[in-house]
């Protein structure tokens, strides 16, 4: 998917549609000023930017990163990488432990229950799977009458906002593009007539340290554990034979006649 | 050699918090354990272990608090033994490979009420105790207000703990319950008593000590 912001006319259509398809409530315009952020019942919205008297919005959903941390992070496969190769998110398996939502380097997982009990389901994006899967497109990319927001193949999306990148620069030097690379490369790439910042991205997106150590500890710990047990069974063997040994009635005898020698 | 169990090891309040504070922790790992080591996640949806790991945890904390207030001369002496370490416990290190392989008994220093390695097991449960309980509360209560890093740490820190008091309750539970020395280890955490023999090759200072008092 590519998001030409100098294309966005901040109609909201994107998110209408996406609360319209995915059956989440309330569908009245916003108001640019305040700009509805995600939630579990906003899964794509507009981040809006007022220049001078005109608005430029970036709409704002899951960037569907290559090297995703909430695929790192989930413990339940919830989230996992499909055959596409981006990011697909089953709600059934969702444990509702949080940890995509916090380890998102873009902040998109938005967890939804009850704080005492700790039952809670995450809320994202779905890149709308079973109308991509049927040859459509996402809702929001459907919806888009400026085309502002285009769905098709990577590769060629990447060519194609390049191109309109190196063209736009001649006007405005400040032109960029911005997916290319990052995490990996997203699946959700943008045409930016600023800086990333002022449309509410980190320049350069890492996957947390804390993940790449988690992924590395479960693993030591089924090593322990492992270890573990195998020296226990060591262990039992050896100790039991040394015990039984050392207790043969005959031992007894020879250590009897030793001492008597030594006597 | 009497085989008779008369001496007493543990007492009642002792026993039951031992076995309510395993029940706790053991439930506490297992749903855990499906969120942290790899493949076991399956369960975990829907998030009923969410609610059973918090259950338990109100329990596994609550246990020595009430534990505390009705015993708080037996508690602070378990803290006091479970920190004081010294020149002794380096004996035991050194002498207890050979012995719980088989070695002979007669090598092995006599030991206090609880020998180095229990100690060491202590020190495990006291400190992974008090990382799960403050890593726990942040991730429970203030997720969301704090820093999204906080809580990317605490769970690294809380992974960090479940490792260690994972390994040390299978050893544990093989100490107390599989090897073959440890014969009355598991009956002595049941009822509470010791024959004279084994108190007397496994705490020999602690059944000195007790012998005398009973004089």
């Amino acid at each position: 998917m590519l998001v030409d912001v100098t294309k966005c006319v901040s109609c909201w259509w994107c998110y209408a549609a996406c609360k319209n398809y995915n059956r989440l409530p309330e569908t009245i315009k916003p108001d640019p000023e305040k700009p509805p952020a995600l939630s579990p019942t906003v899964w794509t919205t507009l981040k809006p930017i007022k220049k001078g008297a005109e608005w430029y919005s970036r709409k704002q959903a899951c960037n569907y990163c290559t090297d995703a941390a909430c695929v790192e992070v989930c413990p339940t496969g919830a989230l996992s990488y499909n055959k596409l190769g981006f990011v697909q998110y089953d709600k059934d398996k969702c444990s509702g432990c949080g940890y995509c939502a916090e380890f998102c380097p873009f902040g998109v997982p938005q967890l939804e229950g009850n704080k005492v009990t700790g039952i809670a389901v995450a809320n994202k994006c779905t890149f709308c799977i079973d109308r991509v899967t049927n040859g459509e497109q996402p809702a929001c990319a459907e919806a888009c009458p400026t085309g502002a927001i285009k769905f098709g193949k990577r590769s060629e999306l990447l060519e194609e906002g390049q191109e309109r990148v190196e063209l736009l620069r001649k006007k405005n030097p400040g032109t960029m593009f911005y997916g290319d690379k990052q995490l990996g490369g997203l699946h959700v790439m943008y045409v930016l007539d600023d800086s990333p910042q002022v449309y509410g991205l980190p320049p350069d997106p890492e996957l947390p340290a804390a993940a790449t150590v988690r992924d590395v500890l479960k693993w030591v710990g089924v090593g322990a554990a492992a270890a573990a047990v195998l020296g226990f069974v060591l262990n039992y063997v050896i100790a039991r034979e040394v015990i039984m040994v050392s207790e043969l009635p005959g031992r007894e005898q020879m250590s009897k006649k030793k001492e008597e020698k030594e006597e | 050699m009497s085989a008779q169990r008369v001496v007493e090891r543990f007492r009642k309040p002792s026993i039951w918090f031992h076995w309510v504070h395993t029940a706790a922790f053991v439930i506490l790992l297992v749903t855990g354990a499906i969120l942290f080591l790899p493949g076991l996640g399956a369960p975990a949806a829907g998030g009923i272990t969410r609610v059973i790991h918090r259950i338990c945890a109100v329990v596994f904390v609550a246990a020595p608090v009430v534990y505390f207030v009705f015993n708080p001369k037996m508690s602070l002496h378990f803290i006091k033994e479970t920190l004081t370490w010294g020149k002794d416990d380096f004996t035991w290190v050194k002498a207890a490979p050979l012995y719980y392989f088989g070695g002979s008994e007669d090598k092995m220093p006599p030991q206090p009420h609880v020998n180095t390695g229990q100690k060491m097991w202590q020190f495990v449960v006291l400190s992974t105790g008090a990382l799960f309980l403050i890593t726990g509360l942040i991730m429970w209560f203030i997720k969301g207000i704090v820093p999204a890093a906080v809580i990317q740490w605490c769970t690294i820190v809380h992974d960090l703990a479940f490792i260690a008091a994972f390994v040390m309750l299978l050893v544990h539970i093989y100490l107390g319950i599989i090897h073959p020395r440890m014969t009355e280890s598991l009956r002595s955490m049941l009822d509470g008593k010791i024959s004279v023999h084994y108190a007397k090759s496994h705490y020999g200072k602690w059944y000195d000590e007790v012998a005398e008092g009973e004089k």
